[in-house]
């Protein structure tokens, strides 16, 4: 495996980003590894961006990805994974992107629009290895719940090749962190979304 | 590498947590700030099971000193706070540390923002250790996050002196495994105080005495494990850091083929192990610095260096290499040991972007139903009433977000500020100052240091309103009891504002309702036409904090727009000016609609519509 392997998942306060970082951690300490997790949640609250840094090997590795050495982006919103891609991601990185989008204040204002979500997959496209926008919206819509967009996130993460974690790891953390049914469900419908 | 069973996920402040615990440290107080806050969140966990003492005191200062007077009647103790909060209780630091600490220990830990993550400045809280000539350790990793809190109350114990350990943003809020130890079973009991706990009528004496022992524990740290050396043999350049910057180099030394670069992770950094310092300076002709925020160690060594004969090259923050502001990272390291090698790092290259004006920016807003926006906009309405004769002396905490909104604050400092300022804006009428003022405080904030400026100004007589957002509970960090909290734990007894401020028998005093846009613009506007010393007691309302009380809950007042009244996009008060996350502008149709999953149905937007097209109903 590449050692470090480096995680980022980027979001808005809310969403989820630190429980995923528990569970990819959890999983990571299944298979024996070392995970370091830097969570950035100061203002998560107040509907800020929050990023979320997992480093997983064989020792413990610094809090913060270095420019260009992340591995996988998961992206819980268009913007802020374009935002983080921009900052950290690198020729290596393949980017999962939930195309939900959750508007800034800016945006509900009227003062501004939104991006097209096209141009922002064209935007990542420029800064990553590869791209996938993945259609969230219906699927959640269709297990009834948006809360398990995490495990669906997850789910997409396990069926990228070089992810040093066994699904059976992701799945065993899901149900040690959430206990839920519908977030093992959520987890398969991920893992067949690439 | 393979985990032993005893390895656990936790954060820097679980690990530091989990020291106290294993020390058997059983007394903690703290008051909440990011990053320290999760601390004592912790502790309370685990306080039932262990049959400590641990308390959200009202401020930091009174953590420390409730902390100390354990610790005198034997006690271990420990008291954690953010970088600020250190300011506050400094005054008492910096006469403890002469007086002792007893026969209990006393742990101090700080935790610094750098980058103002969370904070109004990025102190660095180093500087009270040398202030204050008290033992400080840096942890770099979550290990030695809970390693230091045993070895510093060891410390504290044998020379009575308080010892400090801080960690920054990075530390307390990342999280790694940690090998624990076993939990201290030693029962803890009281005993008789020492003599003379106090440092006249010859603090020099005491100041001698603190230096002897400050002497002693910088022979300690000569063989501290804590600090540990790496590659220091025919080393063409040497890296000294602290903190989790020492993370930082261990990474970027990863992706450096030279192993010529020596390290040195120092965890105890003040008072300096100068021997082995010395020793490293005499193997190598260049040297640099890794730490954050400010050159506490640079300029200590660079101090000690004065002593050698041949002085290596110093790279650091006083050199113009490092960045003297802002976070530390990986990136930093490796750019200046490019530099300094020669060498390019094993490294994948980042593509350029161009794709910035997609990257629309997400600022902070008040949360959807939040009573502090309906004060901002009844702020923002009696200005207008007033011609903009009107000045708002803010403080700490979520309504610190007035600054943002339409820039309803005009200052905003320490705790306790805006009352202070208050008081000094509220004296200025002899000079031909005749704006109104009004000063905001929250409960939490209230409680922890609005007193001295809220009697100052009573005594002196200055025109001020002075105006308390009580939502009752210590909302930003995450609904933390205070003494004005509604629910008490049994053993606890609640303190109410609105006696405390009556005590000082204000010229007017009033309780409003912020839920009630309207009523509460025609209070403020009244009362800052009013002379002397105004006081309103507002009613407020913490959306998320009603949401963990009663799981589930929505107000009673759902609402929408009757698109026949409302203006559109003429208009646009409602979604661009008010600013509820509840409420949005469809670029579709130009006209704003309700996010039903994000509006908590308080129904304050009604009083906002100047043509009554926000109505009642679903």
């Amino acid at each position: 495996m590449r050692d470090p392997y480096s995680i980022l998942v980027a979001g808005v306060g809310g969403q989820g980003n630190l429980v995923c970082g528990r569970i990819i951690a959890e999983a990571a300490v299944l298979q024996g590894l070392r995970p370091v997790v830097g969570d950035t949640f100061g203002a998560s609250r107040r509907g800020g961006s929050v990023m979320t840094h997992i480093r997983i090997g064989k020792q413990d590795w610094g809090p913060l990805i270095p420019k260009g050495e992340v591995d996988v982006l998961l992206g819980f919103e268009p913007v802020e994974a374009l935002r983080a891609a921009v900052k950290y991601a690198g020729e290596r990185t393949v980017a999962i992107v939930s195309k939900m989008a959750i508007p800034p204040s800016n945006v509900t204002s009227g003062d501004l629009r939104y991006p097209a979500i096209s141009d922002i997959a064209q935007g990542l496209e420029s800064v990553c290895r590869s791209v996938h926008m993945l259609d969230t919206e219906q699927v959640l819509e269709d297990m009834g719940s948006t809360r398990v967009l995490n495990s669906f996130m997850i789910g997409a993460l396990s069926s990228i090749e070089d992810v040093p974690l066994d699904s059976k790891n992701l799945r065993k953390a899901i149900s040690n962190v959430l206990e839920s049914e519908k977030d093992l469900a959520a987890f398969q419908k991920g893992a067949k979304a690439l | 590498m393979s985990k032993s069973k005893a390895d656990v996920i936790m954060s820097g402040n679980e690990a530091i947590a989990r020291g106290a615990v294993e020390a058997g440290i059983g007394f903690c107080a703290s008051y909440p700030g990011t990053p320290s806050t999760e601390i004592l969140t912790s502790l309370f966990e685990t306080a039932s099971k262990t049959d400590s003492h641990v308390e959200w005191s009202s401020n930091e200062k009174v953590a420390m000193e409730s902390a100390a007077a354990a610790s005198w009647a034997g006690i271990p103790a420990l008291c954690s706070m953010k970088s600020l909060g250190l300011n506050v209780a400094s005054d008492f630091l910096l006469n403890l540390n002469l007086s002792g600490t007893g026969k209990g220990g006393l742990v101090i830990v700080v935790c610094d923002d750098p980058k103002g993550h969370s904070s109004s400045n990025e102190q660095d809280s180093r500087f009270y250790a040398k202030a204050a000539q008290i033992p400080l350790f840096e942890p770099s990793t979550y290990q030695e996050a809970k390693d230091t809190v045993v070895e510093g109350l060891r410390l504290s114990k044998k020379y009575e002196i308080p010892v400090l350990i801080r960690s920054t943003t990075r530390l307390s809020h990342s999280r790694g495994l940690v090998t624990i130890g076993k939990v201290s079973a030693k029962p803890l009991k009281a005993g008789v105080l020492q003599e003379r706990l106090y440092n006249v009528p010859a603090p020099h004496l005491r100041h001698r005495d603190l230096l002897g022992k400050i002497e002693k524990i910088a022979e300690e740290f000569e063989r501290s494990p804590f600090n540990i050396e790496a590659d220091i043999t025919n080393m063409k350049l040497l890296l000294i850091s602290s903190g989790i910057s020492s993370s930082y180099v261990r990474e970027a030394l990863h992706s450096i083929p030279s192993h010529r670069i020596g390290h040195l992770s120092l965890v105890t950094s003040f008072p300096l192990p100068k021997k082995t310092i010395i020793n490293l300076l005499k193997r190598t002709d260049r040297v640099l610095f890794i730490e954050e925020n400010d050159p506490f160690i640079e300029d200590e060594v660079r101090g000690l260096s004065a002593e050698l004969e041949g002085v290596p090259h110093f790279y650091g923050k006083r050199s113009g290499h490092i960045p003297s502001y802002g976070e530390m990272n990986t990136d930093i390291v490796s750019t200046r040991l490019q530099q300094l090698t020669g060498q390019q790092m094993i490294k994948t290259t980042k593509k350029e972007s161009h794709v910035s004006d997609l990257l629309i920016e997400r600022p902070l807003t008040f949360c959807a139903g939040c009573t502090h926006r309906n004060f901002y906009w009844a702020v923002r309405t009696v200005k207008k009433r007033l011609g903009g004769k009107l000045v708002v002396a803010g403080d700490i905490g979520c309504y610190s977000l007035g600054v943002f909104y339409d820039e309803a604050m005009d200052t905003m400092q320490a705790m306790g500020s805006g009352v202070g300022v208050g008081s000094g804006l509220g004296q200025l009428h002899r000079y031909g100052f005749d704006s109104k003022v009004v000063s905001v405080a929250g409960d939490s904030t209230f409680f922890h240091a609005c007193l001295p400026g809220l009697i100052n100004a009573r005594h002196k007589n200055a025109d001020l309103t002075f105006v308390i957002l009580d939502n009752a509970t210590t909302a930003m960090t995450g609904f933390q009891v205070h003494p004005g909290s509604s629910e008490q734990e049994d053993s606890l007894r609640r303190v109410r504002v609105e006696g405390l401020v009556k005590a000082v028998e204000p010229d007017f005093f009033s309780l409003g309702d912020a839920t009630d846009i309207k009523s509460l613009t025609d209070l403020l506007h009244s009362t800052v036409q009013k002379e002397g010393l105004k006081i309103l007691l507002l009613d407020s309302v913490c959306r998320l904090e009603e949401v963990k009380r009663i799981p589930g809950f929505v107000g009673a007042t759902p609402v929408h727009i009757d698109r026949d009244l409302c203006k559109g996009e003429k208009c646009k008060i409602c979604a661009r000016d008010f600013g509820c996350p509840g409420l949005s502008w469809d670029q579709e149709t130009n006209y704003p609609i309700v996010l039903d999953h994000v509006c908590v149905r308080c129904g304050a937007c009604i009083s906002v519509c100047p043509h009554d097209a926000i109505v009642e109903g679903e």
